[in-house]
């Protein structure tokens, strides 16, 4: 999905209140009833999310291409489209770089900036911090695509407004500079696209957390002559760390599986093979290609590093025993 | 001195407040002035725009196919708005308020099937929709839709469902009143608030997705109003301002919806995330 609003980016996977343990204690003498208030529910996702999940890793051992559309046989290879991706150079050189250098600059630098700005937000006066909140959620409520737009239009290579200052200031000849081509300056773009939309869910969400640490922790550490430094890394962090969890997975999850901000840029669709990520390249295997299980097998690699990752975070932040 | 820092860090605080507003709102104001500028040939000439027009979106609207990507990207929503909420409010109810075997293994899937990459499930969902004759069909695309919003408006709507007291059932029981009545006539209007927003999520979970309706929109015809989007751009060179003005006419109504939600967006993620 692509990254805006809560759900909309993926939506992250918090109940909104918790729920009264008593509500659910009744009712037994309707056992069928709660099976058919799910099953409508339950058959559409069972249908359209999980049977295609199903589907994708089938299609992954398979040699599925325009033909097998077609016919709608199926073609079992095994491993074969595994060793074959895994064997590629271009999957370690570009594709792979490109995914995961990417993900750890955007989540870095959205997770940072979003934590300054949460503490911004802190030391402001309730009027003031509403409305600058008001401001920053207009950044997050853009959606994926016209944002990207915007980012094209700003860096354009002969009428954009980054050249024309650039050129102003005789820093760029006339000339100009394609900042499309080079897979560097391609995704800065995208981590400035990225981080700019991503920001403000991270503020809004440590900011809630902050506003719960007791101002006399605070208060008294001050009077130690703790530093803000010491007092944000020994205080603050500690005691909203399933917060830094929380929004550090999601924007992870996210981060990983960009494809509008990649696949809308110049070159993104596939013309530049430098700039591919693995969702984007999946994408074009299957559908420019026509090559349906390399395409699977991509991004069942793709979904496998993503729970990987999930678990791992899990782990480290939450320590096994919180866990359970 | 005291009075000195005070002012000094009030200074800085301030500066970081106004370079956080230009970064956040720069794009957003862009893209607007560009819409509305008469040359929007150059980026510096928008920046500052010296004559406004409503000539961009007058072209955007009246030549060209945009108007009809909006109705079907509108169409696509409410299917969506509706048959989510509708189902949602039904799975809801079941976990909420009763407690079965697998109830727990039910909760769980929900959350573990939206960290599906969308890019997992393309391929298959296009094979489908292929096999069933669905490709170029807005309701196809809006049955996907649902099941895509679906995962997030069952918990939200858990939530709601659960804060409701189970006493004023009770009490419409007592008072004679059936299951379904009491369903429709007590939980419903209380549970409305998070229905209003579950639905808003639907809807911009609908409104800006962007690789299915890519995959499955063949026909011009059927492209929703996110796709139909890359139509503006020529082989070599682009006319941003109809492109800025269809960015802001898809982004508007994506922006008055995410303000109206934002209150409880926002403290309905810190409740979440705060218990960890």
């Amino acid at each position: 999905m692509a990254r805006t609003a809560v759900p909309v980016r993926g939506g992250p996977a918090v109940s909104v209140r918790p729920t009264p343990t008593r509500t659910s204690r009744r009712r037994h003498r309707a056992p069928l009833r709660p099976l058919l208030l799910l099953a409508p529910a339950l058959a559409v996702m069972g249908i359209l999310l999980l049977y295609p999940l199903v589907r994708v890793v089938l299609l992954s051992f398979q040699d599925y291409t325009l033909a097998n559309v077609v016919s709608g046989a199926s073609d079992y290879t095994g491993l074969r489209n595994y060793t074959l991706l895994l064997r590629d150079p271009y999957l370690w050189t570009v594709v792979l770089p490109n995914t995961v250098v990417f993900a750890i600059l955007a989540v870095g630098g959205t997770v940072v900036l979003g934590t300054l700005v949460a503490l911004l937000l802190q030391s402001l006066r309730p009027l003031s911090r509403t409305i600058v909140i008001g401001c920053v959620l207009v950044a997050w409520a853009m959606p994926a695509v016209t944002g990207t737009y915007v980012w094209i239009w700003i860096f354009d290579v002969d009428r954009g407004i980054v050249f024309q200052l650039l050129h102003g200031t005789g820093l760029l000849g006339a000339e100009g500079h394609n900042w499309f081509t080079d897979r560097v300056s391609f995704y800065a773009i995208v981590v400035l696209n990225v981080v700019h939309h991503g920001f403000p869910f991270v503020a809004v969400t440590v900011l809630a957390g902050l506003l719960t640490v007791p101002g006399e922790l605070h208060e008294a550490a001050r009077l130690d002559g703790a530093t803000a430094w010491q007092r944000f890394r020994h205080i603050t962090f500690p005691a909203i760390r399933p917060v830094f969890a929380v929004v550090t997975i999601l924007s992870t999850i996210w981060d990983f599986k960009v494809f509008a901000q990649v696949y809308l840029m110049p070159g993104g669709a596939g013309s530049n093979a430098q700039v591919l990520n693995l969702g984007v390249w999946s994408y074009i295997r299957s559908f420019a290609q026509q090559s349906y299980g390399t395409g699977a097998a991509i991004a069942v690699l793709l979904t496998a590093l993503l729970l990987a990752i999930t678990l791992v975070y899990l782990r480290v932040l939450f320590g096994s025993e919180e866990l359970r | 001195m005291t009075t000195i820092v005070r002012s000094a860090t009030g200074a800085a605080r301030a500066g970081a407040v106004a370079v956080l507003l230009s970064f956040t709102l720069f794009p957003a104001y862009f893209m607007v002035i560009s819409g509305l500028s008469a040359g929007a040939a150059s980026g510096t000439e928008v920046l500052v725009p010296v004559r406004l027009t409503l000539a961009h979106f007058e072209q955007v609207l009246l030549h060209g196919d945009f108007l009809r990507y909006l109705r079907n990207s509108a169409v696509v929503a409410i299917i969506t708005v509706v048959g989510s909420g509708l189902l949602a409010l039904f799975a809801a109810v079941a976990v909420a308020r009763f407690r079965f075997r697998m109830r727990t293994t039910v909760l769980v899937m929900v959350l573990v099937v939206q960290m599906v990459p969308l890019e997992a499930l393309v391929i298959p969902l296009f094979l489908m929709a292929r096999d069933l004759r669905m490709l170029n069909s807005l309701i196809g695309l809006a049955v996907v839709y649902i099941a895509l919003s679906l995962p997030f408006a069952v918990w939200m709507l858990r939530g709601f469902v659960a804060a409701v007291p189970v006493e004023v059932e009770e009490a419409a029981a007592i008072d004679g009143a059936s299951w379904g009545r009491t369903l429709w006539s007590v939980l419903l209007p209380l549970a409305a608030p998070g229905l209003v927003a579950c639905s808003i999520f639907s809807f911009i979970t609908a409104w800006n997705e962007f690789i299915l309706a890519l995959t499955f929109m063949n026909d011009s015809d059927k492209f929703t109003a996110a796709v139909g989007l890359r139509q503006f751009f020529g082989l070599n060179t682009t006319a941003w301002g109809p492109v800025m003005a269809a960015s802001t006419l898809i982004t508007l109504p994506v922006m008055v919806f995410f303000l109206f939600v934002q209150r409880g967006l926002v403290s309905g993620l810190a409740a979440g995330a705060v218990k960890g």
